[in-house]
């Protein structure tokens, strides 16, 4: 996370001699504009220059203690002149700047004094910050709950060793069939298997089904049938599943979506969510659902959007269950065909996940056609756009739109470029709090939600992959146990090496937060003798 | 009456010769005292970050930083080194884009 940079002696010395004295002075000049970019601009009406020089073309620097302006080249001339005079203030940017140094340093005060400036400069109402006391997240209640799902009863899960641990598989690891078209299904269920919370809600009897009262009144139950396929595939049977009751159950819920047909997995994995959610306790109306879809998956995202006349932003917040992201494809809008452009074409421009999440919280220029109405000019005006994430899940699932629709022409086509991926993912850069602050600049200041304890590591346990094209294609999982990767497709599970997940075209990627993750791995003990099958048989089966 | 009494004052040759603005420096001023300079920075910012220019400079400076050492460089450094190739790199279309605005502001303050 953020660690203030020490200052340098001679701003230490400053500091010591002149306090605050020198920032409150310039806190007057400070000009904000409403793309968030600080200046000094003082009342003169002509352009700044250097006093020695003339120059007004290089960066400029303001003493703090004179007020008088050099250059870049001229700074130290001017504390040579006057002792002492080794602090200055970029006009331009408003930073810091020890001429004896010739650096940039940092002063959390002074940072403190260009933020109120800003801050109070602001339409009144609506500035997307919010410098109140920031309350305590409820992040830490959320990560504690988690960890008991983790640790209540975790005895239950068998402890048995098999000591000829080498070549086993681990727990929980079990073939679908496919029931016709039905790996969109079996993907995700794969997936869902091994996401940490959810598999020990499910595993350690938090959903006592016994006494659910659906099944006790003969009605279908989405989360009891859920339940019994946890149950199933952990039993320590290898012989490969067929989920036909969960398939049913969610057929019963999604009425719309039951066929044959192959589905999205996307799809899919939403409308189980949303089934566990509606078949789970009702939450009160106010405050967060304590449903297991929402406890594990759900997120909050925010979205700011600020006027370009005068700064003015309005900020929402919206829950989500998975990120929808858009592939990155390195093309900037301002370049023609015939300019060598700075990326190489998109032949060899390599999409990145991270390429995918910068994309996702860009600054996005809102069209013309879509000019928001800003509550602070009262006239509908030009605005930019800006998506963060305010709370990460626990588990957090990220998916790649790798489909693509044109009304006009009323066709849709898949996508098939490549994505590369992280194993490991930190999430800091884009939390509100990192993309907030990048929008004041390089300042050091507190905001309301710059949550300290909030871990934002991530480690992949699920890959969802898709080969062919839209209207036939086949669904794949890895799955990434104990530092093994396992190819889950339907009925057959492989062991296989890193390099192929790498290369494979992923549709949703599944990551825990560090934490969980770890502590779930450890609880996969290998499984124990089952009476009916050799632990050592490759799992397969016929489809 | 003596001569000198109504002789004009000398003029300060070599400081006059100083205070002649080159006609750079009067589109610069006229630029800034309309605002038109700060709103072509914007725009400048904008396309540079669009395309890719910002994160190519970003990451020679990473590069830098990872050769010297994270103590060993000042953003003095940082500026020097960066400054040849960052103006090199600069995408033709977007010099043409702000020397038509540029030349469209000359246009319409009558310079």
């Amino acid at each position: 996370m953020y660690t203030n940079p020490k200052p340098c002696k001679h701003l230490a010395d400053y500091k010591l001699r002149h306090g605050l004295s020198g920032y409150n002075l310039l806190q007057e000049q400070i000009r904000t504009t409403p793309s968030g970019k600080s200046s000094v601009k003082n009342h003169q009406t002509e352009i700044p220059r250097c006093c020695f020089c003339n120059g007004y073309q290089k960066r400029l620097y303001l003493c703090l203690i004179c007020s008088s302006i050099s250059c870049s080249s001229h700074t130290l001339l001017h504390s040579q002149c006057e002792n002492g005079h080794d602090i200055a203030v970029d006009i331009e940017r408003s930073e810091l700047y020890c001429v004896l140094c010739c650096d940039q340093v940092y002063d959390p005060d002074f940072d403190k004094i260009v933020m109120l400036k800003h801050l109070m400069d602001l339409p009144r109402s609506g500035n997307g910050v919010d410098v109140s006391a920031g309350r305590r997240s409820s992040k830490r209640r959320r990560l504690c709950s988690a960890l008991e799902l983790d640790l209540k009863k975790t005895k239950q899960l068998v402890s048995m060793r098999d000591l000829r641990a080498k070549s086993c598989y681990p727990l929980g690891l079990r073939g679908l069939n496919n029931l016709g078209s039905t790996c969109f299904m079996n993907s995700v269920l794969q997936a869902l298997l091994h996401a940490p919370p959810f598999r020990n809600y499910f595993l350690t009897g938090q959903r006592n089904h016994e006494v659910c009262r659906k099944r006790s009144s003969d009605r279908l139950c989405l989360l009891c049938d859920i339940y019994v396929f946890f149950s199933a595939v952990f039993s320590g049977d290898r012989t490969p599943y067929s989920p036909a009751q969960l398939l049913y159950s969610w057929w019963q819920h999604s009425a719309n979506l039951a066929s044959y047909e192959q589905q999205d997995a996307h799809e899919f994995f939403i409308s189980v969510l949303d089934g566990i959610h509606e078949n789970g306790v009702k939450a009160r109306n106010t405050g967060e659902c304590h449903c297991v879809a929402h406890r594990v998956f759900s997120g909050q995202l925010r979205s700011d959007v600020t006027c370009m006349s005068c700064g003015y932003t309005s900020t929402t917040y919206d829950p989500f269950m998975d990120i929808s992201l858009n592939l990155d494809t390195g093309n900037c809008p301002s370049t023609d065909l015939a300019n060598k452009s700075l990326k190489p074409s998109d032949n060899t421009y390599v999409s990145t996940l991270l390429g995918c999440l910068d994309l996702f919280t860009k600054p996005e220029k809102l069209g013309s056609d879509q000019k928001f109405f800003c509550e602070n000019c009262q006239e509908r005006q030009d605005s930019v756009k800006q998506m963060s994430i305010k709370r990460l899940p626990l588990v957090l699932c990220l998916h790649i739109k790798r489909f693509e629709h044109f009304p006009v022409r009323r066709m849709s086509r898949k996508i098939d470029r490549y994505m590369q991926f992280p194993f490991c993912l930190d999430m800091n850069p884009y939390l509100s709090s990192s993309v907030v602050r990048n929008r004041f600049g390089n300042r050091m200041f507190a905001f309301e939600g710059d949550e300290l304890d909030t871990s934002t590591e991530f480690e992949i346990f699920a890959v969802v992959t898709h080969s062919g094209t839209l209207d036939s294609g086949h669904y794949v999982t890895y799955l990434h146990l104990k530092d093994q990767w396992y190819k889950c497709d339907d009925a057959w599970i492989t062991a296989v090496e890193e390099e192929v997940v790498r290369a494979s075209q992923c549709y949703m990627l599944f990551y825990a937060q560090k934490m969980l993750y770890y502590k779930a791995n450890e609880d996969l003990v290998c499984q124990p003798v089952s009476p009916r099958a050799d632990p050592f048989l490759p799992i397969a089966g016929c489809c | 009456m003596r001569n000198s009494v109504n002789r004009p004052p000398t003029p300060d040759a070599v400081e006059d010769q100083e205070k002649e603005p080159t006609l750079q420096e009067i589109i610069n001023i006229k630029m800034i005292e309309s605002g038109e300079k700060e709103k072509l920075m914007e725009l400048l910012r904008e396309r540079l970050v669009e395309c890719g220019w910002k994160d190519e400079m970003k990451a020679l400076c990473r590069a830098y930083i990872k050769k010297k050492g994270t103590n060993n460089v000042t953003v003095d450094d940082l500026v020097h080194v960066i400054t040849p190739k960052g103006r090199a790199s600069i995408p033709d279309s977007i010099k043409t884009e702000l020397l038509l605005r540029i030349r469209a502001f000359l246009a319409s303050a009558a310079l």
